[in-house]
């Protein structure tokens, strides 16, 4: 290990943003968790790769507790929560630390682009509504949504509403963007639009956690790749050493599926 | 059969004049029973075990026996009820136990109809209101009741026909509606002109459920914006 290298690590341990200790969670006597911890470090950029199934989108909804977990710790930005009793402000108080980019974007149908991204601030944030709309405009910008600010989501393409969703996530200033799987749902020429924009997200020091299967991605942006399988950790660390030099068995096998694919040829 | 165009004016005036009497029936009970059902929906979709069981078994009840019944059960029956526990409530106007009737009625067949746009809004709906730091009470009035409305109009609507045409039954406790009306002058004309008087009373229906369509299916216009709707 090179020094700089052990300076960056001791750096980053009085950094940690979000904390998962011993994350257990069952749906109906299945076990889709088995006692995970994560953590995060400010500025990081987490990937979480897996098989279907093996409890990553389940472990990512935890962090902002969309998904109860059945024992555990969860702590981001200094706030802690039990994970099983949690109160309904602590709750509250936890989800307004994260913003969330979903699969299907979640868009609100009932409201248009603009007010999509400006509503959390005028709910959650209690902005007024004059601040709110030059921060959204700014961010749509940014996005390259600033001509669609007044459509409603259904007249937009999976690519430019799941831009409008990552708007969403910004403009909440959180201290870090949970993504599950956010090109997962998307047409293959609109993948690449979503991407750069989160790699340029990555680039300007927000903390990102993202479930996905773009492992080319991962191996691009990513500081840190967690690979996960039946409910637990199998390995995890810089993406050159668990996407390019896989220790355990278990992550050859999965990434020598992915790195197959392309071999189809019609 | 020879009716001069004067006597079927006089007969829709004479008709007409009991009119405001069904539509504050109809208006009152449909407000409460919005309010009730809203209630009942809630209780149901959030499953809290008591209130559930108690719900679905008055919601049971109330769709497999005849609204007639009901009538006759609170009119007749509620008040001897209440007095075994000493409570006269004999002296209550007429109008107050109909619209005890319709609004219970009512509101069982508008829970549901409630409870099931709330579920086409769909769980993705929600979870994206809480990520952005929604409490529930929040989402609820921004997000979620705003589709469901739009997503319950259309039932919402033919509920609202259906509770019109039921006052017709009022008449049977003796309430001089539209309804109570036309028996009575029936009764006048020793049952002479039965086909003029019930053809205008069907008219007079009919109208009234003409407008009730307009107003809705233009309420669905207005308010279908971004398309919400069952059609995606």
């Amino acid at each position: 290990m090179l020094i700089s290298d052990y300076i960056i690590r001791v750096d980053r341990e009085g950094d940690r943003l979000i904390e998962l200790k011993n994350i257990k969670k069952s749906f109906k006597k299945n076990p889709v968790l088995k006692g995970v911890d994560l953590k995060v470090n400010k500025g990081e950029v987490l990937v979480i790769v897996g098989p279907s199934g093996s409890g990553k989108t389940t472990l990512l909804r935890c962090v902002n507790y969309l998904e109860r977990p059945d024992e555990g710790t969860i702590s981001v930005d200094g706030f802690s929560v039990e994970g099983k009793n949690a109160s309904k402000k602590d709750i509250l108080n936890l989800r307004r630390k994260t913003a969330m980019v979903f699969q299907h974007y979640n868009l609100f149908k009932n409201k248009t682009v603009l007010e999509n991204v400006m509503e959390g601030l005028l709910v959650a944030k209690k902005m007024k509504a004059p601040e709110a709309r030059n921060i959204s405009m700014d961010l749509l910008q940014k996005v390259g949504l600033g001509e669609k600010i007044n459509d409603y989501p259904t007249q937009l393409s999976g690519g430019q509403q799941q831009r409008v969703g990552i708007a969403r996530a910004l403009a909440l200033n959180p201290s870090a963007i949970l993504f599950d799987e956010p090109t997962s749902a998307l047409d293959p020429e609109m993948v690449g639009e979503v991407l750069s924009i989160m790699k340029k997200i990555a680039g300007e020091g927000m903390t990102m956690v993202i479930v996905t299967h773009e492992i080319d991605f991962a191996r691009d942006a990513a500081d840190h790749v967690v690979f996960m399988a039946d409910g637990v950790i199998v390995e995890q660390g810089p993406p050159k050493d668990v996407l390019s030099h896989p220790k355990h068995e278990r992550t050859k096998q999965f990434l020598k599926r992915l790195v197959r694919e392309p071999e189809y040829e019609i | 059969m020879s009716t001069s165009l004067q006597d079927w004016i006089d007969l829709f005036v004479k008709v007409l004049d009991k009119l405001p009497l069904t539509l504050f029936m109809m208006v009152v009970s449909l407000f409460f029973a919005l309010i009730l059902g809203l209630i009942i929906a809630i209780i149901r979709i959030q499953k809290q075990p008591v209130l559930y069981g108690i719900a679905t078994f008055y919601l049971s009840f109330t769709r497999c026996t005849p609204l007639l019944v009901q009538l006759f059960l609170v009119y007749f029956g509620l008040p001897q009820l209440l007095l075994a526990f000493n409570i006269d409530i004999n002296s209550w106007d007429r109008l107050i136990f109909v619209i005890i009737t319709f609004s219970l009625h009512t509101a069982a067949y508008l829970s549901e109809v409630i409870r099931s746009a709330y579920l086409a809004v769909g769980q993705e709906q929600m979870e994206a209101a809480y990520s952005v730091g929604m409490s529930y009470p929040q989402a609820l009035k921004r997000i979620i009741l705003p589709q469901a409305f739009v997503i319950a109009l259309p039932n919402l609507g033919n509920n609202i026909i259906e509770l019109l045409k039921d006052t017709s039954l009022a008449f049977t406790i003796g309430i001089i509606d539209i309804m109570g009306q036309v028996r009575i002058i029936l009764g006048n004309n020793y049952g002479i002109g039965m086909f003029e008087i019930y053809v205008v009373i069907s008219l007079v229906y009919w109208g009234i459920c003409i407008l009730i369509e307009s107003i809705i299916g233009y309420a669905e216009k207005v308010f279908k914006k971004g398309h919400v709707g069952l059609s995606k």
